[in-house]
């Protein structure tokens, strides 16, 4: 199935870039494991003529031509993928599996983004528990325009937005100020 | 510790988030029933320590998985409360529960005498018996039977001219094809051969067994899936392409149940199994297939509900987008809503009220749409929608089938 954008992710960040594509009058779909707490995006999306893929997750890979990330597949779609220009991965941190973190290392699971974090583990924590934690700042690194970097290179259409971003980040205002590059 | 995967439906990987809880259908109109979080991986700690923990309400539970959907963490919810009724349930089930549960029985006694059984279940006084003896509420209107059953009619009229063809498909045809509504089934033969591919039955087939797993008789639903396992085993082995289904339920319960709650292995047949809409789309997609389309006289106004199966499978988009190639189609996507009935449970008195309040948004929203007819992949939505809002509820296969150029 063909797309102007894919959202792997549909969660506040994910789903606020899909409104603000929909409106722009792109064909956008959004694949989503589990729900956002809060029912309101997603029915905005879908009211603007989203296509909600709930409960479903993208598998990881993809296929690629050079740095051009071309379709994705997904566990219920089965052999038909999803196909875009571009790509927007909002699969959030920790607890929505955007980032997984075993003893020594973190990871984005989907591409293996490269990622912005202390390898040293004893630095991940502090030990007053209402700090923030520097935990929460690590996330994926992106270049100026918003794009990842896989294997050492930018991917050409490949986003990020939201919470599974590096740093200290609003999750709306990361969605739209991305938008602008791809509208 | 979670890659070792300790349980058998994964409960010890619940955070407790109560997603699941915020989507549950039954839990938004009755207090009794504990949610799908405490009646599912909750309870099941208890429940393994001690079957006497087991709590009778898991009976309201409509097996619709939204908790698995919603679920963040792979947690299979449904299937740990499906396998809990099945081995802790104690109390004998009534003969209602039995009859409701023999789809097969039933249905072969029932189709020689199809006229006079439609009718008799038609009459007040029949009800009125039904639903004070049997406690089947009198206001559930029963899906009528057919006078010939459709593997009767697919070997007396179809199956010669399905020689013609060189590719071929298999056909899962389930117990409402077969006994209560075999035009699908012959929807399913015209599309089919439209496309190119001829099609066979399975060599036996039995009802595909949700009925009886939700009504707790798992024996009989295991020997129903030893017959289909076996016999879809032989006709993917034997050259059919697929095994096509047309009804969501029994696709995910053998595609998925199979596994998960019987303990079976259809590891090498379940990419086989496939909804008619999906492999037909996947078809068309790889230009192995070409379908062409009527003119449209008038345009068609449809409304497509997602059953909550499909909604589980994640393949609505694949009929969606099927009716979407029909020229003259203009198509509303409802939301999601559970329609309440959930197969036989909706016909048991106790639960009657239960599954109209369930179903009444999707009902309201039904009618606001005022579409010419209602799509669904699922019979016993069918069966729901129609008696609840007067409207002809179709299944994609069938609008497809109209619609294409033989």
């Amino acid at each position: 199935m063909k797309f102007d954008t894919v959202i792997i992710g549909g969660g506040l960040a994910g789903l606020t870039a899909g409104c603000i594509l929909l409106r722009a009058g792109q064909k956008v779909a959004a694949v989503t494991k589990g729900l956002s707490l809060n029912e309101a995006p997603r029915n905005r999306f879908v009211a603007l003529g989203g296509v909600y893929l709930p409960g479903d997750s993208v598998l990881p890979g993809g296929e690629w031509r050079k740095n051009r990330l071309l379709r994705v597949y997904t566990k219920n779609l089965g052999k038909t993928p999803l196909e875009a220009e571009n790509f927007i991965l909002s699969t959030g941190k920790f607890f929505s599996r955007g980032l997984i973190a075993t003893m020594s290392e973190i990871k984005e699971p989907l591409f293996n983004c490269e990622l912005d974090y202390d390898t040293d583990r004893g630095k991940w924590c502090v030990s007053e528990f209402f700090e923030r934690q520097p935990f929460e700042n690590f996330g994926v690194r992106t270049d100026g325009q918003g794009r990842v970097f896989v294997n050492g290179r930018v991917a050409e259409n490949l986003y990020a937005a939201g919470e599974i971003l590096a740093g200290e980040i609003d999750i709306e205002q990361s969605a739209a100020q991305l938008c602008r590059n791809l509208i | 510790m979670q890659e070792l995967d300790l349980s058998a439906n994964d409960f010890e990987l619940c955070l407790k988030c109560n997603l699941c809880t915020t989507v549950c259908p039954m839990l938004a109109v009755n207090p009794h029933y504990p949610g799908p979080k405490q009646a599912g991986p909750d309870g099941e700690r208890y429940r393994l320590k001690d079957p006497e923990f087991y709590d009778l309400t898991l009976k309201y539970c409509l097996n619709c998985k939204r908790c698995e959907v919603a679920c963040p963490s792979d947690v299979r919810v449904g299937d740990i409360i499906q396998s809990a009724r099945l081995s802790f349930a104690r109390s004998s089930a009534p003969l209602r529960d039995h009859l409701l549960a023999d789809t097969d029985f039933v249905g072969k006694l029932a189709t020689p005498f199809a006229p006079v059984v439609n009718s008799v279940l038609g009459w007040e006084p029949v009800r009125k018996v039904l639903d004070s003896v049997f406690a089947v509420d009198r206001r559930r209107v029963f899906p009528s039977y057919a006078r010939e059953r459709f593997s009767s009619w697919f070997r007396r009229t179809a199956r010669p001219m399905q020689e013609a063809f060189s590719r071929k498909v298999a056909y899962f045809h389930g117990c409402y094809v077969e006994y209560n509504y075999p035009q699908l089934g012959k929807d399913l033969v015209k599309l089919a051969n439209a496309a190119g591919y001829g099609v066979e039955l399975l060599e036996d087939e039995r009802c595909c067994g949700v009925a009886m797993l939700s009504n707790g008789f798992s024996d009989k639903a295991r020997k129903s899936a030893q017959t289909n396992i076996a016999a879809i085993r032989k006709a993917l082995s034997g050259g059919a392409e697929a095994v096509l289904t047309t009804g969501s339920t029994c696709t995910l319960t053998m595609r998925e149940e199979y596994a998960n709650v019987l303990g079976m292995d259809v590891s090498d047949i379940v990419d086989g199994i496939q909804l008619a809409t999906k492999w037909l789309y996947e078809r068309l997609e790889e230009g192995t297939v070409a379908l062409n389309f009527r003119s449209p006289l008038k345009p068609l106004k449809l409304a497509y509900h997602s059953a909550c199966h499909m909604v589980k499978l994640g393949w609505s988009i694949f009929s969606t987008e099927m009716l979407r190639k029909i020229p003259g189609v203009e198509l509303t996507v409802l939301d999601p809503k559970c329609c309440g009935i959930a197969g036989t449970f909706g016909f048991k008195k106790e639960n009657y009220d239960y599954s109209q309040k369930i179903g009444q948004p999707l009902f309201d929203e039904i009618l606001s749409a005022a579409p010419d007819i209602v799509v669904t992949d699922c019979e016993t939505c069918k069966w729901q929608i129609e008696m609840s809002t007067g409207l002809s509820v179709q299944n994609p296969v069938s609008i497809l089938a109209q619609a294409v150029s033989e």
